[in-house]
C-alpha cells in the first residue's frame, strides 16, 4: 500500500513539473510540496544518491554547497542538488524526485545538500548524510531560530548517529553539537586583526559550557568566534584538523595545515567569513578522499556565485553588490566589518527591509540592535542611502551608531536610492541587499551605473 | 543615576540592551553597573536607581534563577520600596513561580510575582504588539516559545491592555506586570527606543524632570508610523 501510495506521488509529482514548464511558473518546491501531501512519508520511501553531503549553519552554507557541488561537477561528477530550490524538506525531496527515474530508481551516484538548521528534524529521520559540514551557528531570524543555543540542540537531536561532522573549531557552539558522532574539525589561526575581547554586540558564548565561569579568549576573530579557554576549569576550543594559517590577502592565499603536513591554498574573496568557507571546503573535500593536488586544481576553478558578491568597474567608480542577509544581525555585522576594513571613499545604499514581510506584516526589527552599525562609523563612509519599507528604523539605528546624521539620506522608494548617490571621484558604490531583493537591487544597480554614466 | 543591568553576558538576546544604551546615550553622566553571574550583585546593599534585565536562553535561565535564588528577598523588598524594574522578553519568567515544559521538565521560579509559565520548544510564537499604557500606545514585539499565567487573586497588576496581539498568553488582554516600579513584560528588544513616551515616563519614574531622549525628533517620527502600520487593521499581526 505505501509502495503505491509513493509511486502515486512521485508520477503526480514529476507530471507537475511539466505542468510547471507548460504554464512557465517557477515553483521550484511544488512538486516536492505535492509528494509529500500525497505520500507524507515519501521522503522515507524515494530512492536516494549513494553518497550524501549536507552543509548545513546560519551562515555560509550556501556559498560552500554551491563551492562543493562545481567543484564536483568540474571533477566530472555527476552531483544531485538543491542548489536552484529551497533548503527545506520541500526542496530536499523536490531535488530527489529530479535525481530518480519513472520506476523510483536514483540516476545520482552522489548528492550535495544545502539543508536549512531547522528543517534537520524533519529530513533527517529519512536522510542520512555521510557528512556533514556545519559551517557555524549564530544568531539568525529572531522569529524562526530563536537563538543559536536552541538550533545546536536541534542538530544534536537529529543528526543521524553514523553521520560524520565536519565542524568549525572557532565556533564553541557549533562545535560542540552530537557529541557522539564523529567529526574532524577546521578552523584558522590566529590572524593580525584579531583581538581578545569581544568588541561586538552579539557574543554568545561568554560563559564556559562546563562551568559556566567567564571565557577567555587566547584570540577572539569576532562575536564569540575564536580559540577560547576556561581559565576556572581549563575546557578549551578543540583543536583543527585543518588549520588554515598565513592568510596572505596580496598573494589571496592560505597555508591549511593537515596532520603537520601544510599546503598553499587559493581564497576566493578577502572577507574571513570566507575564508572559512575555503578552509571548510578543504576539509570536506579531504574527507571525501580528494587529494591537496586535485582539491587546489578544483578549487581554482570555482567562484562565489555572483548573484551574492560582484564587482563591476565603471570609469573610475566601482559598484559591489553584496547580499546582506537581512534580519540577521550576526551576518549584516560581518559584511558591515568586512566593507569598513577596505581601503578607499565610499557611498553605501542599504536596502535590506524584507519585502514580504513588509507585505504580510510589518519587520520585526529587534535585531537592528544586535547588529554593529557603529562599524560604519568611518571617514571614508561618506555617504549612506537607507531605503525601503523600515528605513526610518535603520536611519534612527544608524544615528544611535553615532554616524552624523548628515551624511545619512533616508527614503522609501529603492529606485529612488540612486539619486542620493554623490559619485565622488574614485568612488565605491556598495549596494547591500536583502535575500528577497535581488531582483529589486539589481534593477537600483542599473540606475547606479547609467548615473555613472551620466544619464538620469 | 546608575543603572544595574543584570547578568548581560547571557540577558542580551533580540537586542535588549538597547534599551539601556538609550538612557546611557541620553543621560552620559548614567552609571551602568554590569552584574555576572558570578558577582554579588550591586543591589544587595546598594539601591540602584534601576535594575534591567533582557531576555536569555532557556538553558541560561537555569543559571540566572540559580543566581538570583539567594537574593529573592532583597529583591521583594526592593520592589516594595519603590525601586524601578524594568524586565523584558523572558526574564519575566524568572521572577515567576514555575516553568513547566510540554516535555514534563519543570523549573521553580524566584516566586516573586504571580504566574507560571508553560513552555512549548516546538511552537515558537512571533506577534506585532499594540497595547496602552495608561494614555500611551505601546507597539513592539512578541517572539517566544512561552506563554504565562496569572495566578487566581494575584497581587500586581498588568502592565499594558493589549489592543492587538497577545497579553501575558493569546487568551488575556493584560499583558505583563506591574508592582509598584517592577515593570516586566514579555515584549522584547529596543522597548524604549520604540516607545519613546513610555521612556520618558521611566526615566521620570527615575527622577528626572522633563526628560529628553536622544534622536528623540526621529524617534517620535519611528514610533508614529509603526502606531499608524499596527492599528492598520489590514496589517498582519502573526508570522
Amino acid at each position: 500500500m505505501h509502495r503505491i501510495r509513493f509511486f502515486i506521488a512521485l508520477w503526480g509529482a514529476k507530471g507537475s513539473k511539466i505542468l510547471l514548464k507548460i504554464t512557465r511558473n517557477n515553483g521550484t518546491n511544488f512538486p516536492g510540496k505535492i509528494a509529500i501531501k500525497i505520500c507524507p512519508d515519501f521522503l522515507k520511501y524515494i530512492n536516494k544518491p549513494k553518497k550524501i553531503i549536507g552543509v548545513t549553519g546560519t551562515n555560509g552554507k550556501t556559498t560552500v554547497a554551491n563551492l562543493a557541488i562545481d567543484m564536483l561537477e568540474y571533477d566530472g561528477e555527476k552531483v544531485l542538488n538543491n542548489s536552484l530550490g529551497s533548503n527545506t524538506i520541500t526542496g530536499i525531496v523536490t531535488s530527489l524526485i529530479n535525481g530518480v527515474s519513472l520506476s523510483g530508481k536514483s540516476k545520482y551516484e552522489k548528492g550535495v545538500f544545502e539543508i536549512d538548521e531547522k528543517s534537520t528534524k524533519r529530513i533527517f529521520p529519512e536522510v542520512t548524510p555521510d557528512y556533514l559540514l556545519v559551517t557555524n551557528l549564530s544568531r539568525d531570524s529572531i522569529m524562526r531560530n530563536g537563538h543559536p543555543e536552541y538550533i545546536s540542540k536541534i542538530l544534536t537531536k537529529y543528526i543521524p548517529k553514523a553521520t560524520k561532522l565536519i565542524i568549525n573549531a572557532d565556533d564553541l557552539i557549533s562545535s560542540n553539537i552530537s557529541p557522539e558522532n564523529e567529526r574532524v574539525y577546521f578552523g584558522i589561526d590566529k590572524m593580525d586583526t584579531d583581538k581578545t575581547e569581544c568588541t561586538n554586540l552579539i557574543n554568545d558564548l561568554q560563559i564556559c559550557p562546563k562551568c559556566h565561569s567567564k571565557l577567555s579568549y587566547d584570540y577572539l576573530r569576532y562575536h564569540h568566534m575564536g580559540k577560547a579557554v576556561c581559565n576556572n576549569c581549563g575546557f578549551s576550543s578543540p583543536e583543527s584538523d585543518y588549520l588554515g594559517e598565513n592568510v596572505n590577502l596580496t598573494d589571496m592565499t592560505i597555508d591549511i595545515k593537515e596532520a603537520g603536513d601544510v599546503n598553499r591554498y587559493r581564497l576566493l574573496n578577502d572577507s574571513v567569513f570566507n575564508i572559512y568557507n575555503v578552509v571548510s571546503i578543504v576539509a570536506l573535500f579531504r574527507e571525501l578522499g580528494y587529494s591537496h593536488d586535485k582539491t587546489k586544481k578544483l578549487l581554482e576553478k570555482v567562484n562565489i556565485i555572483s548573484s551574492r558578491y560582484n564587482v563591476k568597474e565603471i570609469d573610475d567608480k566601482k559598484v559591489f553588490m553584496q547580499m546582506t542577509k537581512d534580519r540577521n544581525a550576526f551576518a549584516c555585522t560581518r559584511v558591515f566589518d568586512y566593507i569598513s576594513s577596505l581601503p578607499g571613499e565610499k557611498e553605501l545604499i542599504i536596502m535590506m527591509s524584507n519585502l514580504d514581510d513588509a507585505k504580510h506584516w510589518s519587520e520585526n526589527t529587534c535585531w537592528l540592535y544586535d547588529c554593529d552599525f557603529e562599524l560604519l562609523n568611518k571617514d571614508n563612509i561618506k555617504n549612506i542611502v537607507v531605503v525601503g519599507p523600515r528605513s526610518k528604523d535603520y536611519y534612527l539605528r544608524i544615528l544611535f551608531a553615532g554616524i552624523d546624521g548628515e551624511k545619512v539620506v533616508n527614503t522609501m522608494n529603492e529606485l529612488d536610492a540612486p539619486n542620493y548617490l554623490k559619485l565622488f571621484e574614485n568612488d565605491n558604490i556598495y549596494i547591500l541587499y536583502g535575500t528577497d531583493s535581488i531582483e529589486l537591487a539589481s534593477l537600483v544597480k542599473e540606475k547606479v551605473e547609467t548615473r555613472i554614466r551620466g544619464g538620469n | 543615576m546608575n543603572i544595574e543591568v543584570m547578568f548581560p553576558e547571557v540577558c542580551n538576546l533580540y537586542g535588549d540592551l538597547a534599551n539601556v544604551k538609550l538612557i546611557k546615550d541620553s543621560y552620559p553622566e548614567t552609571v551602568v553597573i554590569e552584574t555576572g553571574l558570578k558577582d554579588i550583585p550591586y543591589f544587595f546593599e546598594n539601591k540602584p536607581d534601576l535594575i534591567y534585565m533582557g531576555s536569555v536562553t532557556e538553558d541560561n535561565q537555569v543559571l540566572v534563577i540559580e543566581a538570583l535564588m539567594k537574593y529573592k528577598g532583597r529583591i521583594k523588598t526592593l520592589i516594595d520600596e519603590g525601586v524601578c524594574f524594568l524586565v523584558t522578553g523572558n526574564a519575566i519568567e524568572v521572577f515567576g513561580g514555575e516553568i513547566s515544559d510540554v516535555d514534563g521538565t519543570k523549573l521553580r521560579g524566584l516566586g516573586i510575582v504571580e504566574i507560571s509559565t508553560k513552555r512549548d520548544m516546538f511552537n515558537r510564537f512571533n506577534s506585532l504588539y499594540i497595547g496602552k499604557f495608561d494614555n500611551l500606545d505601546i507597539v513592539g514585539y512578541k517572539s517566544q516559545f512561552t506563554h504565562s499565567y496569572y495566578y487566581n487573586n494575584q497581587n500586581s497588576s498588568q502592565l499594558f491592555d493589549t489592543i492587538r496581539g497577545a497579553g501575558l498568553n493569546p487568551e488575556v488582554k493584560e499583558e505583563g506586570i506591574r508592582i509598584n516600579n517592577f515593570f516586566a513584560t514579555y515584549v522584547i528588544g529596543p522597548l524604549l527606543i520604540l516607545n519613546p513616551d513610555f521612556a520618558k515616563y521611566l526615566l521620570e519614574q527615575l527622577g528626572i524632570n522633563n526628560p529628553k531622549l536622544l534622536h528623540e525628533k526621529d524617534m517620535i517620527e519611528a514610533y508614529k508610523l509603526r502606531v499608524k502600520e499596527y492599528s492598520d487593521s489590514n496589517t498582519g499581526f502573526y508570522y
